[in-house]
């Protein structure tokens, strides 16, 4: 007999425990950090943190699960956060209607890219979606009276009237979580399963009577919303943005973080992208070291930890009982 | 009619692979279709399922005609195939390769039933201890044992065998005979694609013969096994044969 784990033995296991834990923390992290009269800046390098978790994750969306490896993901960020800024500036309308047409922006750009490279695979798409950003960040930078340029835009705070970073640290720890979420459900639901079997064997999948079209398309749609919501709304808080912030360079950092954490977990790729952000940060005192660090953890993880380092520690957690299981059932397969 | 070519050709470039292909499945029966290494059987069946589109010719499931349809259309119309290079889903879990078929097929159902469908399905291929294992870590002929059970799961009214008993250990190509009786008392029309020719001919019903694109036999397994042109695309012809000729 099948045994599905209900809602309530999943809260309550280890795993469920220890997202509790960090949930926690990271709800006190502020009231800490001014309880012991911790410079407000170490808020700061956790809203960047978040900022490029929710860019890991949703990446680990569709590199890790639907088996995408696209390069465009800061291209959609940037897409997100330039049309809140141009609609910001230019026309005038407020924040919040700025990320919600940013969002939309990036995910329309998110189909057109997804319905482009429908029959790319591997190094063409990664090439093809190389293109494209660099493509974007040209354009991004010639288009000086819409843009801003090389100069950059800049945008309406996102929380008036106050320069406290804590209300931007609990909206970008907010829209963490609920991504995640979000995010957590669809992997879990039937589109979850098709996409992981689009990136085992698309011919396969389709002899199976998965739309395979469809499903590369939405998530394709999906994660690109994903990222320009995140980048319309962390630019309202870091106030400008520049054609430099999609450099190829920044989205191999949201790739190195992935990949550190785990590209096949969500929450592994997220954790990779604060744990990195804050181990970058903590490492300045090396100066450009740090980034050599950075290069030779990522250089070991794909040579002896190719599952990222944080992603088998958690499915060490959640398969245990799974394990136990098959063992037990193996042995009394092979019994007389 | 279950299944119906009509006259196909298929060419990649200049090579013509399949040329004036007819072959009828009107009823509920097993096929054998065998041929020599590059005959064109595999190509056969990818006309059939929708990977190659025929450059000539239509091919009809079940009353509609579905060349030019997409795969996952083919499947949800009753088509099923198994690929001779085993295709499970290596980084899914056993249970997981099941559930995808049959959410394709029925995005409403329950999740709790269709695993509970699965289990048994499961059960029956005698690899239910494995539910909770990862594809790759099940051997090859497990892993020819999961995707027959997808096949289950999918609920073809038609299904391609292709080398099913190849590189399979003898305990669980017999879980594969028994896999294909049930299969044939359910209903369903089986094609069998083998090189094991002890296999082929104790299974089938029809035996149809392939050789450089075409059909050169289809009948029964006792009149193919004697027929002088399917003896000769085996085995080649008489030397002396040939100098007289």
């Amino acid at each position: 007999m099948i045994e599905e784990k209900s809602l309530k033995n999943k809260l309550f296991s280890l795993p469920g425990l220890i997202v509790a834990v960090v949930l926690v923390a990271a709800i006190a992290l502020p009231l800490v950090i001014s309880y012991f009269n911790l410079p407000p800046y170490q808020i700061h390098v956790f809203i960047v943190g978040y900022y490029f978790a929710i860019l890991a994750s949703s990446w680990a969306l569709l590199a890790g699960y639907a088996g995408q490896f696209s390069f465009a993901h800061m291209a959609f960020m940037a897409i997100g956060a330039y049309t809140a800024g141009i609609l910001g500036q230019q026309l005038g309308t407020n924040v919040i209607t700025g990320i919600i047409i940013g969002t939309v922006m990036a995910g329309f750009w998110g189909f057109l890219i997804g319905v482009l490279c429908l029959r790319l695979r591997r190094t063409y798409l990664a090439l093809f979606t190389i293109a494209f950003s660099e493509i974007l960040r040209l354009v991004l930078n010639a288009e000086r009276q819409v843009t801003g340029g090389p100069d950059g835009m800049s945008f309406n705070p996102l929380v008036a009237g106050t320069t406290s970073n804590i209300p931007p640290y609990y909206i970008h720890l907010a829209l963490l979580i609920g991504v995640l979420i979000f995010m957590y459900a669809l992997a879990n639901s039937r589109f979850g399963l098709f996409w992981r079997s689009i990136r085992e064997d698309e011919e396969a999948a389709a002899a199976m009577g998965v739309h395979v079209v469809r499903y590369k398309v939405m998530v394709f749609v999906i994660t690109a919303m994903i990222a320009g919501l995140a980048g319309a709304v962390h630019w309202h808080y870091v106030s400008i943005v520049t054609p430099n912030d999609l450099l190829i360079r920044q989205m191999s950092i949201v790739i190195t973080m992935a990949v550190i954490g785990g590209i096949e977990s969500l929450i592994a790729a997220a954790l990779g992208a604060i744990v990195i952000q804050y181990g970058l940060e903590f490492m300045r005192p090396l100066g450009s070291w740090r980034l050599v660090v950075f290069g030779l953890l990522l250089m070991v993880t794909l040579r002896f930890f190719q599952n990222g380092l944080l992603y088998p520690l958690l499915q060490r957690l959640y398969r245990r009982g799974a394990e136990a299981e098959t063992v037990a059932k193996r042995q009394v397969a092979s019994e007389p | 009619m279950i299944l119906e070519l009509k006259n196909i050709g298929k060419h990649f470039g200049g090579l013509q692979v399949l040329q004036n292909v007819d072959l009828a499945i009107e009823e509920p029966q097993l096929i054998g279709l065998i041929g020599p290494n590059g005959a064109g059987k595999t190509t056969l069946t990818n006309i059939m399922d929708g990977v190659y589109k025929p450059n000539e010719g239509e091919v009809w499931l079940k009353g509609e005609r579905v060349d030019g349809k997409k795969p996952y259309e083919i499947a949800r119309r009753g088509f099923g195939r198994t690929f001779q290079v085993t295709r499970a889903f290596r980084r899914m879990t056993v249970m997981e390769n099941m559930l995808v078929p049959a959410m394709a097929l029925h995005p409403g159902a329950k999740k709790r039933e269709v695993m509970e469908k699965a289990y048994g399905v499961l059960e029956f291929l005698t690899i239910e201890h494995l539910v909770n294992e990862y594809g790759r870590g099940l051997s090859g002929g497990q892993q020819k044992l999961l995707e027959l059970g997808r096949l289950l799961m999918l609920d073809p009214d038609i299904i391609i065998l292709d080398e099913p008993f190849a590189g399979v250990h003898p305990k669980l190509q017999e879980t594969i005979y028994e896999y294909i009786n049930k299969a044939r008392t359910e209903g369903k029309a089986i094609v069998l694609i083998s090189h094991d020719m002890g296999s082929i001919f104790a299974l089938s019903e029809r035996l149809v013969v392939l050789d450089f694109g075409q059909v050169i036999a289809d009948g029964h397994p006792d009149e193919v096994k004697t027929n002088p042109a399917v003896i000769e695309a085996y085995l080649g012809k008489d030397e002396e044969e040939e100098n007289l000729a």
